[in-house]
């Protein structure tokens, strides 16, 4: 019999027991994939964002607007390359359930200016070509089962068209795909100068610029000489990385981070618990045997590994099948909540904490009843009965 | 029956006095009860609370006016012409000077920074005239004075000066690219309105270049019934065509979004955190019956029955669990009762409100426990029933 044989036999020795262990372990490890899961979707504007990308918003609040006429001005700051710019809509498809990301944007310039959402070239040009078109994110399509040539409305719960309705009608050009994982494409765009010509009121203002640099080290200059640049106009400005914005946006929400770490330490508690009273309880009952396994010539070395062995086996079964669970639950997430959420992913970085923590705890709550029979004296335990 | 009940009586009693020799496992297992049985009730509280502080928003025989399909006040806008076209609807009170009580007010979001995380997030600047406070009920100042019209003061509710940095009575803020003075803050019945801030309406409409129009018009009717009459008005009149709402059903709408994903969330963690405890009860009572072996196969041959066994085992769990459910609930609502957060409501503005207990809630906290109880007593407590006779002789 291997070493490994006598672990598992150990283990499996009252099934019952350790079925019912493993499961607590199982649920502990699949609520810390989904959370986060949960969390990495709302980072996920933060974590992709683009290190030379930067934003600039009206500094009262980034609902404000802003003159058109300041991209222009900010593309002559040294430094900056390129400049493009976007409105935000308000927009909804049929119902107002059926919130849309939905920006009025400047197509070329901005397309060149995230890569990361993908179009085919040839949908691309089509997009380009046609100031009545829009692009939409693959998701989405899905979702509300939109082709490429259907006309969609689209709703505005903030504009109005000049004859009144707040519907605006788009052919589809291009769907977009992510470029990488955790991208998210889950919005719709389209011209901004078709939005500004049939919208009744707005008139040549945008939402906020976005702009490239040079390079990251060139950003805080660049930052400080556009905001000095319309500081005491009517309408001053605050230009902050695109991560520093994308951040700040989900702060909005609260204490949604420590939410989590609360819950997922309160879970953890609990099985750290369950495991190590389970682990004590079995090591207590093999007094006898840890006894003779010493009689017959086990160091105490190798009967520390046994149980240190045991209770890393328990925790890896029930955490890694936990986990397993998580990823296959963040898959069915993502299916339903069509990126509402940002985008849903069990990112590797996950997966590697989640196994850290098995470890810990395999070694956690091993680590005392190990000491225990590791330190057993012989005489004492064959005597006790 | 007699005999049965006290032999329930005695073995009962041997169950819970043989406690204290599996403590660390009854304990973790009160432990474990009790963190699921909190996790529950502080979701709950929170999901309570922010309820409570979005419905008890508004009355009833306030009617809000909106511009058709806008949903949010930020997102409406209502001209001059039309503010006077209410003023003649009839079903609307009178104010003491005989005109028609009514208050037109425009509604922006600013940058406040939060104390706790020193993070920027959206606060509501409301530009109101006098009426704002005759037309709602319950705006009482708390502190300081209201702010004299035409002038760049603020006045500020309490949630906002309790959270957000810099609005303490006297202090100058920079907002909306103009200095304020905080002059005095107001209390609302804990409502929506305490997370925000008040300013004059001719002041804001300068700053944000308005001219004369404003966002949304509150009108006070002379009875809830009105709102029909109210709505056909509006519906009659091409210059109008707004949405009428009551502002308790304005409010009530929006509460619904984030107080259910909060309960979507507690719950379903909550029950697996359950499952995870139920685990170690299950554990505890099994490791708890097979100590007992002996004595209780004993105790059948002498003539007691497998109910006494039964019930004495299925008590002890269930008294774990509660002491468990109890402890659990006691320091949930130690921590967190009354505790106060912030997030974005429906308004895309923060909305400041506390956690809060009820009875019900306790009530809930208590009844996951006990089935948690039940649930990890009953297999063990079958199994000491139908111990065998034998095993009061087996070498343990």
């Amino acid at each position: 019999m291997t070493f490994f044989q006598l672990i598992r036999k150990n283990l499996f020795r009252k099934k019952l027991r350790t079925i019912l262990t493993t499961f607590a372990i199982f649920v502990a490890f699949a609520i810390f994939g989904i959370l986060a899961t949960f969390q990495n979707a709302l980072n996920s504007g933060a974590d992709t964002a683009s290190a030379d990308r930067l934003i600039v918003t009206n500094k009262i609040n980034f609902t404000l607007p802003m003159p058109i006429a300041y991209a222009s001005r900010v593309a002559t700051v040294p430094g900056v390359k390129l400049v493009s710019h976007a409105n935000w809509f308000g927009g909804y498809y049929q119902e107002p359930k059926n919130f849309l990301v939905a920006l009025a944007i400047d197509p070329q310039s901005y397309l060149d200016l995230y890569p990361e959402y993908v179009l085919p070239p040839a949908q691309r040009a089509a997009f380009l070509g046609d100031r009545g078109s829009i692009i939409v994110g693959e998701g989405l399509a899905k979702q509300f089962n939109w082709k490429l040539g259907d006309r969609i409305p689209i709703k505005s719960n903030i504009f109005r068209k000049v004859d009144g309705s707040d519907t605006w009608d788009f052919t589809v050009a291009g769907i977009m795909t992510p470029g990488s994982t955790g991208v998210d494409v889950n919005f719709v765009a389209f011209h901004y100068e078709y939005f500004k010509q049939t919208r009744s009121f707005g008139g040549d203002t945008i939402g906020w610029l976005i702009l490239r640099t040079e390079s990251p080290k060139e950003n805080e200059r660049i930052s400080r000489t556009i905001d000095a640049m319309f500081a005491n106009s009517p309408f001053e400005t605050e230009t902050k990385t695109e991560q520093a914005f994308n951040k700040a946006f989900t702060e909005q929400l609260g204490d949604v981070g420590f939410i989590i770490l609360l819950v997922v330490g309160a879970a953890f508690g609990t099985i750290l618990l369950i495991v190590g009273n389970t682990m004590m309880l079995t090591v207590r009952e093999r007094t006898n045997e840890i006894a003779v396994l010493k009689t017959i010539g086990f160091t105490a070395d190798s009967i520390f590994r046994l149980v240190i062995g045991e209770s890393l086996l328990l925790a890896s079964i029930g955490g890694l099948l936990g986990l397993g669970a998580a990823y296959a639950a963040s898959i069915g997430l993502a299916a339903v909540s069509g990126g509402r959420f940002g985008v849903m992913a069990f990112s590797p970085v996950t997966a590697l904490i989640g196994v850290g923590i098995i470890v810990a705890l395999g070694l956690l709550t091993g680590l005392l009843p190990a000491l225990r029979a590791m330190n057993l004296n012989v005489v004492t335990a064959l005597g006790r009965k | 029956m007699a005999r049965t009940l006290a032999q329930i009586n005695a073995v009962t009693s041997m169950n819970l006095r043989s406690i204290p020799s599996r403590l660390w496992t009854s304990i973790s297992t009160v432990v474990a009860v009790g963190i699921a049985t909190g996790v529950l009730l502080s979701f709950l509280a929170m999901s309570n609370g922010f309820r409570s502080t979005v419905k008890g928003t508004g009355s009833p025989d306030v009617a809000i006016f909106l511009r058709k399909g806008g949903g949010g006040e930020l997102n409406s806008i209502i001209t001059r012409e039309q503010v006077q076209l209410i003023e003649e609807a009839k079903g609307i009170a009178k104010g003491p000077d005989g005109k028609a009580l009514l208050s037109a007010e425009m509604y922006s979001v600013v940058d406040g920074i939060k104390k706790s995380s020193g993070t920027k997030a959206n606060l509501p600047l409301r530009g109101v005239g006098p009426n704002a406070v005759n037309v709602r009920r319950g705006i009482k100042i708390s502190a300081g004075r209201m702010f004299q019209s035409g002038t760049a003061e603020l006045v500020v509710g309490r949630a906002v000066s309790k959270q957000f940095k810099g609005f303490e009575l006297g202090r100058t803020i920079r907002l909306a690219s103009q200095n304020w003075k905080v002059v005095g803050e107001f209390e609302a019945g804990g409502s929506v309105f305490e997370s925000e801030i008040w300013s004059d309406i001719a002041m804001l409409q300068g700053l944000y270049r308005r001219g004369s129009s404003v966002q949304t018009v509150r009108a006070r009717m002379e009875d809830p019934n009105r709102l029909k009459e109210l709505l056909a008005f509006s519906d009659a009149d091409p210059r109008l065509k707004l949405d009428v709402k009551a502002e308790t059903e304005f409010y009530a709408n929006q509460s619904r979004g984030i107080s259910d994903l909060i309960l979507y969330l507690g719950w379903p963690l909550a029950i697996a955190m359950s499952f995870g405890a139920l685990a170690g009860a299950l554990n505890t009572m099994y490791a708890s019956v097979d100590a007992r072996m002996r004595e209780i196969a004993t105790m059948r041959a002498i003539g007691f029955g497998g109910l006494p066994a039964f019930v004495g085992t299925m008590t002890e769990s269930l008294l774990l669990s509660a002491i468990g459910g109890v402890v659990g609930t006691l320091f949930a609502y130690l921590l967190f009762d009354g505790i106060s957060a912030s997030t974005l409501g429906s308004n895309f503005t923060q909305v400041v409100f506390s956690f809060k207990f009820t009875p019900e809630l306790v009530v809930q906290g208590v009844f996951l426990s006990l089935i948690i109880g039940f649930a990890g007593g009953v297999f063990p407590a079958w199994r000491a029933a139908r111990v065998p006779l034998l095993a009061a002789f087996r070498e343990q």
